[in-house]
């Protein structure tokens, strides 16, 4: 179980449903023993590569490996891999027990070992009870477990998690969310979890993989993705964020400034060469995030500009501050995110404030 | 409902009480009269009595009128069930040449029997086939493919694309996938359609009495009897006929109404 070593790997793998092209060129190596999230917004493909993995649709072209060998003609049921579907796909007229060992009676293997490896699987997912049911007398929370037994019983390389919990409520997807991580590390299988949700993206994924019209915009860590985005989509996709828009100046060592309407802004470029190759005058956003974004006192001297409060809106913990800076297009407000505090904040909508972020606090994405 | 005022409640209801009535006491005439004799044309009331019913089972023709119909009207299940699924299997999810196929499938239920019935004397006589029962089974097979066509590909319309393909995903062959997964989830509509199928073959009377040869079925039987003038007996086999049809129907319901439906439901 080396994290280090890639399990599979896509190469320029191309997909087009007739004329129209829905992944483009997609290059992606799956670690082994990782739980790795593709999120993007509906239509991004991020379903299509999860298809093109388990086989139920071919490839346009390119190829995928698996410890280096091409299994991209290989038929869906020789794959090592297993599904967990959106809609959980789980066979109406078969028990829980029946849908779980499925995958092992199709196999032919012999009746006891496949009672004994179902209830353990039932166990894991917490269903010894419901063994009997059919799917129908299940909520929605114990057919995803056992859509989840299902997929691994048959102790897949790979477990293919389409949106598995979009149709799931609020608390119950929290749960499901934990519940998906202890297991990926109990039974120590790679995951691949594709969603539209960002937050549910963060609490789970080892890395994240952003697509957005048929391409990966950027793979990396949750942390990578959030404070250093490499591209305009993920700066804003991905949590909420401030982004000015401006003309790069001079490579200052790790620091970067740039010329926006808010002024000289000064950015951090650390670990990201890109940033530092890129010509003096090319345009770039300066991105930071809301809760970057401080009240300036009398001693912060860089990244300072003024403002007015348009809106405060107080959402439990923190207080959201809208505020309109600069010539910065209008409909384009900066956001603050403050501590709330329980006496109420001394700030009043159309206030006059005077704001700052710290520069290592800053980041530069390329328009 | 409730929003109507109260008289024109009362007056929906007894509009609704008498065109039941209406529409179907006669239903019930020859049940009831089935258990009385009838002397000089009319029926004596005094004295309730299953005669009539003996007298249908001692009524030799009646009985090999009934087995005939049981022949043909298993024969016809077998063989439109058997056809009809293959059909909709095939032309499920595939766009071309379907919509004709379904036009022509349909077409033999949706013309005049005599037509239909008529088109198939010829078709038998040109192609030089004997009348015979087997003319008539394959008379009603054709009639009655389009129902269970139409019942077992509505079924595997609302069948969930994934459950086929979480069996393959599950490392299952075709074959496999379609033994324990297509084929369970349709056997409630084919057994559905299967009753309907009997139902409709018991009482069809257009087609067979074109396409038979010298074996009649119930209906003709029946058909026949009539002509000839009333006897009582006919109430008894009327009775027996429709006690029989409700069952069928209630049968075909129960198998029709999707089982997950019905569990979620309680």
């Amino acid at each position: 179980m080396n994290q280090n070593t890639d399990l599979l790997t896509l190469r320029s793998v191309s997909k087009s449903y007739g004329t129209v092209p829905v992944l483009h060129d997609i290059d992606l190596s799956i670690r082994d023993g990782e739980f790795l999230t593709v999120l993007g917004p509906s239509g991004s493909g991020k379903t299509t590569v999860l298809r093109l993995i388990g086989g139920l649709e071919p490839l346009t072209s390119g190829e995928i490996r698996l410890d280096g060998q091409e299994i991209s003609r290989m038929p869906i049921n020789k794959r090592p891999f297993n599904t967990v579907f959106q809609d959980y796909a789980l066979f109406p007229h078969m028990t829980v027990s029946g849908n779980v060992g499925y995958g092992l009676s199709v196999r032919h293997i012999r009746r006891k070992e496949i009672a004994s490896r179902v209830a353990q699987a039932l166990e894991l997912v917490q269903l010894g009870r419901f063994a009997d049911r059919f799917p129908a007398q299940l909520s929605g929370g114990q057919r995803q477990r056992v859509a989840l037994a299902r997929a691994l019983i048959c102790q897949p390389r790979l477990i293919l998690l389409d949106e598995p919990l979009a149709a799931l409520d609020l608390e119950l997807r929290r749960q499901m969310q934990e519940f998906l991580k202890s297991i990926q590390r109990e039974i120590k299988t790679t995951f691949l979890f594709v969603t539209h949700d960002q937050e549910e993206a963060i609490g789970m994924a080892d890395r994240i993989c952003v697509m957005q019209a048929g391409h990966i915009r950027q793979l990396g860590t949750p942390h990578d993705l959030y404070y250093k985005p490499n591209c305009e989509f993920v700066a804003r996709f991905f949590g909420e964020n401030n982004l000015v828009a401006g003309k790069l100046g001079p490579v200052q060592g790790e620091q970067r400034p740039i010329e926006t309407a808010l002024g000289r802004l000064v950015c951090s470029i650390s670990g990201q060469p890109h940033l530092k190759t890129a010509p003096d005058g090319a345009s770039a956003f300066a991105a930071f995030r809301p809760e970057a974004l401080h009240l300036a006192d009398a001693k912060d001297s860089s990244n300072r500009f003024s403002g007015t409060i348009a809106d405060l809106a107080f959402a439990g913990s923190s207080t959201v501050a809208t505020i309109t800076a600069g010539t910065v297009d209008p409909a384009q407000r900066l956001r603050l995110r403050m501590p709330s505090r329980i006496d109420g904040s001394a700030l009043k909508p159309g206030a006059a404030v005077s704001l700052c972020f710290a520069p290592h606090e800053g980041h530069l994405v390329l328009a | 409902m409730s929003t109507l005022p109260r008289p024109s409640t009362i007056l929906l209801a007894a509009i609704t009480t008498l065109v039941a009535v209406l529409l179907y006491s006669p239903l019930f005439v020859p049940i009831v009269s089935s258990f009385f004799t009838v002397s000089h044309g009319d029926v004596d009331w005094s004295s309730p009595t299953l005669s009539t019913y003996r007298a249908l089972a001692g009524n030799t023709d009646i009985l090999a009128a009934l087995r005939t119909t049981l022949i043909v009207g298993v024969c016809t299940v077998v063989l439109s069930v058997v056809s009809g699924t293959l059909l909709a299997l095939y032309y499920h999810g595939r766009r071309a040449g379907r919509s004709f196929l379904q036009f022509i499938i349909f077409l033999p239920f949706l013309m005049p029997p005599i037509i239909s019935g008529l088109a198939l004397l010829i078709f038998f006589r040109e192609i030089g086939l004997e009348r015979s029962l087997l003319t008539v089974v394959i008379g009603h097979t054709v009639f009655v493919l389009a129902i269970v066509y139409r019942t077992v590909l509505m079924r595997l319309q609302s069948m969930s694309r994934t459950l086929v393909e979480a069996s393959y995903d599950l490392g299952a062959t075709g074959w496999q996938t379609f033994w324990r997964i297509i084929l369970p989830n349709l056997s409630s509509a084919m057994v559905g359609g299967a009753i309907l199928a009997f139902a409709l073959s018991f009482d069809e009377t257009m087609i067979t009495i074109l396409v038979t040869g010298t074996q009649s079925t119930l209906p003709v039987r029946l058909w026949a009897m009539m002509r000839l003038g009333f006897s009582p007996d006919i109430n008894a086999l009327v009775a027996l006929i429709l006690m029989f049809t409700v069952l069928l129907c209630v049968l075909a319901a129960r198998f029709l109404i999707p089982r997950q439906m019905a569990t979620e439901r309680n």
